[in-house]
């Protein structure tokens, strides 16, 4: 039959045009594999401090992502407005400030961020792990939430050229109403939530970054157990270093094979979240653009 | 006279786009086809002439799949000697090739009477002129879409002069062939299709929203009145219907009002436009007589309605929109009340002053004018008035424009999910519940049909009444001509363009 109905489409085709949940469907699911594993194999110590890490990575992301949110729009929004208004000074300020953090690497602005956070440490003015966990974020945010705030002028700038903002306008409805309401919120989460999507995933892979290069250590006085426990840190701990250095012996030694998965579990169920985290944020993001047409 | 008749049904992805159980269309007969815009009219047109994609849409015709449809005799034949001109020309047209190229190509490439044709849809223009045109690939901005659609129109009728051995299989579907036409250039299409349908008899579908045809056709062509049959596709509690539209409805409408015809009284001007704004490297002037010869302010009126007049893409809208301060212009003045804006009046100014407060605008395009996510209700949120509209007001105000009172889930809808009409509708409705001193009404009646016509001209009337001032940009002219005293009446030129 050449016509086509919703009703023959199987629920398989159905996720393969929904490729984002897929992915997040199989990004929850290896990680429960992962966990069940664990919980038979890993070490009691080492099993409580891979949930930790694994749910610290999770809250900063989330964090990240907040904080990048509020602080895009903040800077978007007031962007497009003062460059509209009379005065152009705040419009300079901002676009100033916007353009030092853009000409700054990513990962030096959050190492910058940890080295402060060291010497906060250091002086011992913070000392819970959940104001580091929000401090480590709220870096990570300043050096990546331009991304969100260039996509909201960009779809404010979009939606400026067609007629419903100027209608709206003549019918005395508020620009700041416009802006906030009608374009980002009504036409623009998808664009932001796909953002956000990517955000997410670049926060967890600069906070392993960071992680590994001050595994080394930022002080004498302050290294990296002084900080909360997360993915990155985990993996960058010497026993786990260990546990992935283990899978050289497998090339002398193949028959190691059938311990590796139960001996050096640490490490890699480690370094499992990260890459697997990582593909599967970056899946659920592609798949995203396609299902929402936003390429 | 006999007839064609389908039951139509149209689905997409479960979704039943139209669903109509009895379509008639009489044979050998001019089949006018009102009705609001985006109700099915041109879905159920494409369905007849077996132009939708089987694969895309699940079609069933008279209960056959669309597949079997297309095989059938009859859609072989309307496809083999018919054609269907398009709404939209520039998806007609191939852009990879010269008009002159497509005016000739398959089928059309030893019809005769291509000169002729042409000549009386460009109404008697040097041949030199049209040449010029046929020399060019079509883009959306060129050449104009008045251009594109004549060349559609040239099209068609060379097709009926190749079909006339099949005349009487033949369908020819003229989707809005003269929505970007003047009413002059409009007249010359109607007359060529008369002529047309008196050589071959084929079977027409003029698929419109100007009820203004109505009268042309009967004062002009009353000898085959008895073959225009005027139908109207109405949709009533979410049931598409085909009604006979007889023309004394629209004929007697009008004669009430030509009897009601409005004269000058001097009332308060509220605005008055100095005639020549500088815009885009070119002068735009106005003038109240056509020819443009004395150039004199735009006046607007307490209580009054003043008429803009000009060929399509002449400017007006573009005067329109300076005058709401949207547009920056490189020289204008205008006065609104004791307040003088010019070209150097920031648009803060009119934000805080004009905009929702002493002036308001409808846009031409429903589509493009309303944000296409937003819920009906919240169409009418944010507005000046805002803190007065609690639902129950949106209630009744919606329920001045659509013939019941709306219900929660109509409320509910997204704007996209609506017809044209109703969107059209809905962008009147944000204009006309607002108390300003002016309302500017670009194209008001676009895609509305003549129930919902007679509605927004009454509710034009009240807001009249109440001392406000209208400004008017519109095609039908016969309509508004009646709500209009001569003396505000005013036309736009073009006076040069500055070197740059």
């Amino acid at each position: 039959m050449a016509t086509r109905t919703l009703t023959g489409n199987s629920w398989l085709s159905i996720l393969n045009s929904k490729k984002d949940l897929l992915w997040l469907m199989t990004w929850i699911a290896g990680l429960g594999m992962l966990w069940i594993w664990d919980a038979l194999f890993l070490n009691a110590p080492a099993f409580a401090r891979l949930q930790t890490a694994f749910l610290n990575s999770l809250f900063t992301g989330a964090m990240v992502v907040l904080f990048s949110l509020a602080l895009g729009w903040f800077v978007g929004v007031s962007l497009h407005l003062l460059e509209n208004s009379k005065s152009k000074v705040g419009f300079a300020v901002i676009s100033f400030i916007t353009d030092i953090l853009r000409s700054i690497p990513q990962i030096i602005a959050v190492l910058i961020g940890y080295i402060i956070l060291t010497v906060l440490l250091y002086q011992g003015i913070i000392r819970s792990s959940f104001v580091q966990l929000v401090w480590i974020a709220g870096t990570i945010a300043v050096a990546v939430f331009l991304e969100v705030a260039d996509t909201i002028r960009h779809r404010i700038d979009y939606f400026r050229t067609l007629d419903f903002v100027d209608a709206m306008l003549c019918c005395g409805i508020k620009e700041r109403r416009i802006i906030n309401i009608e374009i980002l919120w009504k036409n623009s989460r998808s664009h932001l939530l796909h953002k956000l999507i990517a955000i997410f995933g670049v926060s967890i892979f600069l906070q392993c970054s960071i992680d590994f290069i001050i595994s080394v250590g930022l002080s004498t006085d302050v290294s990296l157990i002084n900080f909360p426990t997360t993915l990155g840190n985990l993996l960058a701990n010497v026993d786990s270093k260990q546990d992935i250095l283990a899978l050289s012996n497998l090339f002398t030694e193949p028959g190691y094979l059938s311990v590796i998965f139960v001996r050096h579990l640490q490490g890699l169920s480690a370094a499992f979240c990260i890459v697997f985290s990582l593909l599967c944020i970056y899946m659920i993001a592609n798949g995203y653009v396609r299902r929402h047409k936003l390429a | 006279m006999n007839g064609l008749k389908y039951n139509i049904r149209i689905a997409s992805e479960g979704r039943e786009l139209v669903a109509i159980d009895e379509f008639r269309l009489a044979k050998s007969a001019i089949n006018v086809l009102l009705g609001e815009s985006g109700i099915g009219k041109s879905l159920i047109s494409l369905a007849i002439a077996g132009l939708l994609d089987p694969d895309e849409l699940n079609v069933k015709i008279n209960g056959k799949s669309y597949t079997a449809y297309l095989r059938s005799r009859e859609a072989i034949d309307i496809r083999r000697s018919g054609f269907f001109v398009f709404q939209e020309p520039s998806s007609h047209l191939n852009p990879l090739s010269t008009l002159r190229t497509q005016l000739r190509e398959g089928s059309l490439t030893d019809a005769p009477d291509e000169e002729r044709i042409l000549r009386k849809l460009w109404q008697d223009s040097a041949l030199s002129d049209v040449e010029s045109i046929l020399d060019v690939y079509p883009k959306p901005y060129r050449p104009s879409g008045g251009e594109k659609q004549r060349i559609l129109a040239a099209m068609a009728f060379k097709k009926m002069a190749a079909s006339a051995a099949h005349a009487r299989e033949s369908l020819f579907i003229f989707d809005e062939p003269t929505g970007n036409l003047d009413n002059n250039l409009r007249n010359e299409f109607l007359d060529l299709l008369i002529e047309n349908f008196r050589n071959q008899e084929a079977t027409i579908v003029l698929i419109t929203h100007d009820y203004s045809i109505i009268s042309r056709f009967v004062s002009t062509y009353s000898a085959v009145s008895k073959n225009i049959l005027y139908r109207e596709l109405l949709l009533e509690h979410g049931k598409l219907r085909l009604r006979d539209f007889l023309p004394g409805e629209y004929l007697s409408w009008m004669e009430k009002r030509n009897k009601a015809i409005h004269t000058v009284k001097k009332t308060e001007t509220i605005l008055r436009l100095y005639p020549h704004v500088k815009v885009f490297g070119r002068t735009l002037s106005i003038s109240r007589d056509i020819e443009g010869r004395k150039h004199e302010p735009l006046v607007i009126r307490k209580g009054a309605v003043t008429y803009l007049k000009a060929p399509s893409g002449a400017g007006k809208t573009t005067i329109v929109k300076i005058m709401m301060g949207l547009i920056k212009p490189e020289k204008m003045s205008m006065e609104l009340g004791s307040e003088v804006y010019t070209e150097e009046t920031n648009r803060n100014v009119w934000a805080q002053n004009v905009w929702g407060k002493r002036m308001t605008m409808v846009f031409q395009h429903a589509d493009e004018s309303l944000n296409q996510n937003s819920k009906v209700k919240s169409v009418f949120s944010g507005l000046p008035i805002a803190g007065l509209m609690n639902e129950q007001k949106i209630v009744n105000s919606i329920s001045e424009l659509f013939e019941e009172e709306p219900s929660c889930g109509f409320l509910e809808t997204k704007v996209k999910y609506l017809s044209g009409g109703q969107k059209q509708r809905l962008n009147l409705l944000r204009s006309l519940i607002l108390h300003t001193d002016i309302l500017i009404l670009d194209e008001p009646l676009n895609g509305l049909d003549f129930a919902r016509v007679a509605k927004v001209i009454a509710m034009i009337e009240t807001k009249l009444k109440s001392g406000i001032g209208v400004l008017v940009i519109s095609h039908n002219e016969e309509v508004f001509d009646t709500l209009v005293a001569q003396e505000d009446v005013y036309y736009l030129h073009h006076t040069g363009v500055e070197s740059r």
